[in-house]
């Protein structure tokens, strides 16, 4: 270690405060930078993997009934690499440990283990044996939280009749990452099961001997990007046996959330750590600038010794190369363990076969070097300095501080009204612009990040609220087989405990407006419906009109429609004739992309009457009550699914529980943009000023009342940047809303006054967290050796 | 004994300072030869061009106008590079300020010469020299002036200079630490040959040297040897 290093490794040890404060905003930065990148690798890491494992299917096309037999000559066609028939449809499962009906879905599987396309991954038990007919694997997820293990005997409703099961293991796959009950927003892994079933077991219970009603395929690697023209031959060739319903797997559900959220880590996270840098890079600016000045004497006296031009540099950007490091290694340690705690996270949403925290040499060495680099960025203008200095000079007493008149002077009515504190912390400011800058900067982006962490929070709040408070607000929704008639409604409206009942009639389609194609659901609602609430952009419950459609913005986006434009709609249910419908609505929703339409116009669309295929029902919360709305539940036959609207909204809120963790540390992070540039450049700015403050201590000031011109000076700065922060958050917030938007979810964009408030007064709190430190330096400053010492 | 050859020698040597529109002549045909293994003591009030007329020795600074030669080399040709050489290897400066650097040990700051130096002597030895070899691990500051200016000697002469620059170099101390400082010098001065220039406005210093030179309003008044040389422990201000 040469003398100049361990000058530098003393320098730094004596400016370990402020350097603190600069290296854990350094970190900050690089720790997102780490978490964002490791979390995005190892997700994608396990994804490809996991579809590898399972052969995930490149397409699945759903057809009513199609017999086995035609299988063979599908996979013939050019294109197809692969093709599995399979029988799946939607039960109703009743456990004896759980009082209400939960949802679940039959997918048939081979009777002996074969890699078959979505394939399993075992976690416990075996594959089917050859003893009993009755045999299920069931989703893993569900097992664990449901306490079922292999041995188990489970109870479904199929056929109208209850089955028994018998749980001979429990497995996971690929197509069911993100596994949602038709009609939830959320992966529900209590209340929602996968039941892998024996093709035999499937054929009987469905009456579908010979035939199925799915098809998983793989494309070969020539036709990859050419699945267009592979589906619609295989749809041309279904033709005869009905309306068959594609699905790629860039639009399969489970797919498009995970790879909207992979794709969400990628880019978006990427704000925050750039701000973070870059306010630390200006900082280390402020204090190299100070550096250089204090050590003009050493500067000279080094090159008055011999030591080169480039030897002081060298010295002088080390600074830099030191907290970059030290800010670079902090940073991918706390990251690494940030992308744990995120993973951690990500299980509860979604189920991998192998997910690891991996650390990645790269993204660390990259992240740390992006550190250095901005470190040394940031240490540049201070080593200028140092590299323009002439000995001779150096040796010079340094030349006071410019001080002028400042425009305010121009007009003495105001300039005399403030006092003379307020004329040094004033011209203070227009000498030392940099820094103000600096810290207008800080504040502006601190402020900015907390508007936006506040307005996520608030629009997930409004999603659910909207959801579920204002447009879904029955208590349950019972979905029957097929179609029934109003008997059916009937029947469930003097269910014990239920108060209040609507009939719904909902019909899968196909919408399309020119090229623009979107499958979807047309939901029958009564004009005098009280249960689904469809809503305008301003909030406002709409009626349904007699006839035409009402489409969600969504949908209507997608099919590039406006209200009076016509959409052609075939519908998957009868004669599937093309149908040429007015739009008369376009309402707000933030789940989905569907239509509404009067329930007997869509009746009368469908040639039914009374028609409906699902209840909404207001139900008697009582307990003893309820219990006796489920026992009736669990035996209604027609009955498919069953979703409890209260039940998924309080489970939404236990999922974003750890949302609040990650917006409280974000608000933190905010708050030390705020505290660790007005601490820096207050502690810096004291420093310089130490004469001025001892003589002030010489006259009688309190360390209260200089420690009040301090003061001045950061709220200044801080409420010009908390003010400037506010319209840039704002954008923040409305440029993530729009990218998180997918057609599973969307996020409302709520912004009120209150944001604002929320930010103001958390950036006052911060400013005035930053202040206590500069006090305390004040308080601490030994005035009578600052009088004493040349500077 | 033969007179001794020059060292150093200022011809015709001016500086001039540009303040916004206004120069100001610092120095004005200066002609100076500091003799080798002398000690040569430049006296003059403030603002008479001392400190200038050291940086422009020291190759802290380059004249307005004529030559310094140092031995048979042009300084005042070199280039910023040849310069630091310069600096490094013949040149030793002391301050009045001293200008340690106050996060190294005595013994550290002397390390900061000698680690560029071609041909140092060992740090302690230097101390030893100025009789500092007991406080070589504190720092600046748990040092008294006098203690802080033998630092800086030390770290001026470890490096073996030719010529040893002292600007004010007892300005800073009270009469007792101000005699043991210049004793230090008289003693490298005696015991190393080593060639002294020192620059002051106290005269009373001048009785040390071996010549005088006074300045006056930059340009050289009087230049003599010094007759009445004396000890410094027999100096007084």
């Amino acid at each position: 270690m040469t003398i100049l290093d361990r000058k530098l490794r003393r320098d730094l040890y004596r400016a370990k405060g402020l350097l603190a404060a600069i290296i854990m905003i350094l970190g900050l930065g690089v720790s997102s930078y780490v978490a964002n990148l490791s979390l995005y690798f190892n997700l994608e890491l396990s994804r490809r993997s996991y579809y590898a494992e399972c052969r995930m299917a490149d397409f699945w096309i759903e057809i009513e009934k199609l017999p086995r037999s035609e299988v063979e000559r599908l996979r013939q066609v050019q294109g197809v690499g692969d093709l599995h028939s399979r029988i799946v449809f939607p039960v109703t499962v009743d456990l004896n440990s759980v009082s209400r009906p939960l949802s679940g879905r039959i997918v048939s599987m081979p009777p002996n283990p074969k890699p078959v396309i979505n394939n399993l991954v075992l976690k416990s038990g075996g594959y089917f044996t050859e003893g009993r007919k009755n045999e299920v694997i069931i989703s893993h997820g569900f097992a664990e939280s449901r306490n079922i293990r292999p041995g188990d005997r489970i109870h479904v409703l199929l056929n109208d009749r209850q089955q028994q099961l018998v749980v001979v293991g429990t497995a996971i796959s690929s197509e069911f990452v993100f596994a949602r009950a038709p009609g939830t927003m959320i992966p529900d892994k209590t209340s929602f099961v996968i039941l892998y079933v024996k093709e035999q077991f499937a054929e009987e219970a469905s009456n579908f001997d010979g035939a199925t009603n799915q098809l998983v395929g793989q494309l070969t690697s020539q036709h990859r990007d050419k699945a267009g023209v592979v589906i619609s031959q295989l749809e041309q060739r279904l033709e005869r046996f009905g309306e068959a319903t594609s699905t790629l797997l860039a639009n399969h559900e489970s797919h498009l959330q995970l790879a909207s959220d992979l794709r969400g880590l990628r880019t978006i996270n990427l704000i925050v750590p750039t701000v973070f840098l870059a306010v630390a890079a200006l900082i280390l600016d402020v204090l190299m600038m100070r550096l250089a000045q204090q050590q003009r004497t050493v500067i000279g006296t080094l090159k008055a010794i011999g030591y080169s031009n480039g030897q002081v540099v060298r010295h002088f950007l080390k600074y830099g190369v030191a907290v970059g490091l030290l800010g670079g290694i902090f940073g991918a340690a706390f990251g690494y363990w940030l992308a744990g705690f995120m993973l951690d996270m990500f299980r509860q949403f979604y189920e991998f076969s192998t997910i690891v925290n991996r650390p990645y040499l790269s993204i660390v060495g990259a992240c740390i070097l992006l550190s250095v680099v901005m470190a040394v960025a940031g240490t540049l203008r201070g080593v200028n300095q140092v590299m323009r200095l002439r000995p001779a000079e150096a040796m010079r007493p340094r030349v006071p501080d410019t001080a002028g008149r400042i425009f305010l002077e121009r007009w003495p009515a105001v300039w005399k009204q403030l006092g003379f504190r307020w004329h040094m912390v004033i011209r203070g400011l227009f000498r030392h612009r940099l820094r103000v800058f600096t810290g207008v900067f800080s504040a502006m982006m601190g402020s900015a990040l907390i508007v936006q962490t506040i307005q996520l929070s608030d629009s997930f709040d409004e999603l659910i609220e909207f959801t579920y408070d204002r447009m879904l607000v029955s208590d349950f929704d019972l979905v029957f087989k097929d179609e029934v008639d109003y008997g059916g409604y009937l029947e469930v409206k003097r269910m014990t405990g239920v108060d209040y009942a609507e009939p719904i009639l909902t019909v899968g389609c196909t919408f399309s407006n020119g090229n623009h194609r979107k499958q979807g659901a047309i939901t029958g609602i009564l004009p005098t419906a009280r249960l689904t609430l469809p809503r305008d952009a301003q909030g406002n419950a709409v009626a349904i009109p007699e006839n035409g459609l009402v489409l969600t913005r969504r949908l209507s986006k997608l099919l590039h429609v406006r209200t009076g434009d016509r959409v052609t709609v075939v519908p998957l249910i009868g004669e599937r004739k093309p149908l040429h419908l007015p739009v008369q609505l376009i309402v707000e929703s933030l789940v989905g992309t569907g239509a509404y339409a009067d329930f007997n116009y869509l009746n009368g669309l469908m040639d039914e009457e009374h028609s409906l295929n699902s209840v909404q029902a207001e139900v008697d919360q009582s307990p003893g009550i309820l219990d006796e709305f489920y026992v009736a539940l669990k035996s209604t036959p027609k009955l498919q699914g069953f979703s409890a609207l209260r039940e998924q909204k309080s489970q939404l809120l236990v999922l974003l529980q750890p949302l609040e963790i990650v917006n409280t540390l974000l608000i933190l992070f905010a708050g030390l943009l705020f505290c660790g540039s007005i601490v820096t450049s207050s502690l810096i700015s004291l420093a310089e000023r130490r004469q001025e403050i001892a003589t002030f201590r010489v006259m009688g000031y309190h360390p209260r009342q200089i420690g009040g011109i301090f003061l001045r000076e950061s709220l200044i700065v801080n409420c010009i940047g908390i003010l400037l922060g506010l319209p840039l958050g704002y954008w923040f917030s409305y440029f993530i809303n729009i990218f998180v938007a997918t057609d599973i979810m969307r996020l409302p964009f709520v912004f009120s006054t209150t944001i604002l408030s929320k930010a103001i007064l958390l950036g006052f709190i911060f400013t005035m967290i930053a202040y206590i430190p500069v006090y305390r330096a004040v308080q601490n400053l030994d005035w009578l050796d600052a009088l004493n010492t040349k500077e | 004994m033969n007179d001794p050859n020059p060292i150093l020698r200022l011809r015709e040597i001016s500086k001039i300072y540009h303040m916004g529109d206004v120069d100001v002549p610092v120095l004005r045909d200066v002609d100076l030869a500091i003799l080798e293994g002398q000690i040569t003591v430049i006296v003059g009030p403030s603002g008479s061009g001392k400190s200038t007329l050291l940086n422009l020795i020291g190759g802290l600074d380059r004249p307005s106008q004529g030559q310094i030669f140092f031995r048979d080399q042009e300084v005042n040709t070199y280039s910023e590079r040849q310069l630091t050489e310069y600096r490094r290897e013949k040149i030793g400066f002391i301050f009045q300020f001293y200008n340690l650097v106050p996060t190294l040990t005595a013994t550290e700051n002397v390390v900061v010469a000698t680690e560029i130096a071609r041909n140092p002597m060992p740090p302690e030895t230097a101390l030893e020299l100025v009789h500092l070899e007991d406080r070589s691990d504190h720092f600046p500051s748990q040092l008294s002036g006098g203690e802080q200016q033998r630092v800086a000697i030390a770290r001026a002469i470890a490096k073996r200079p030719d010529l040893l620059l002292c600007d004010e170099p007892t300005g800073a101390l009270d009469l007792e630490t101000g005699r043991l400082v210049l004793r230090a010098l008289v003693n490298l001065n005696q015991r190393l040959k080593t060639t002294i220039l020192i620059i002051t406005h106290n005269v009373a210093i001048a009785e040390i040297a071996d010549r005088l030179v006074r300045l006056g309003s930059g340009t050289i008044a009087e230049d003599r040897p010094n007759e009445s040389q004396i000890s410094p422990e027999e100096v007084t201000w």
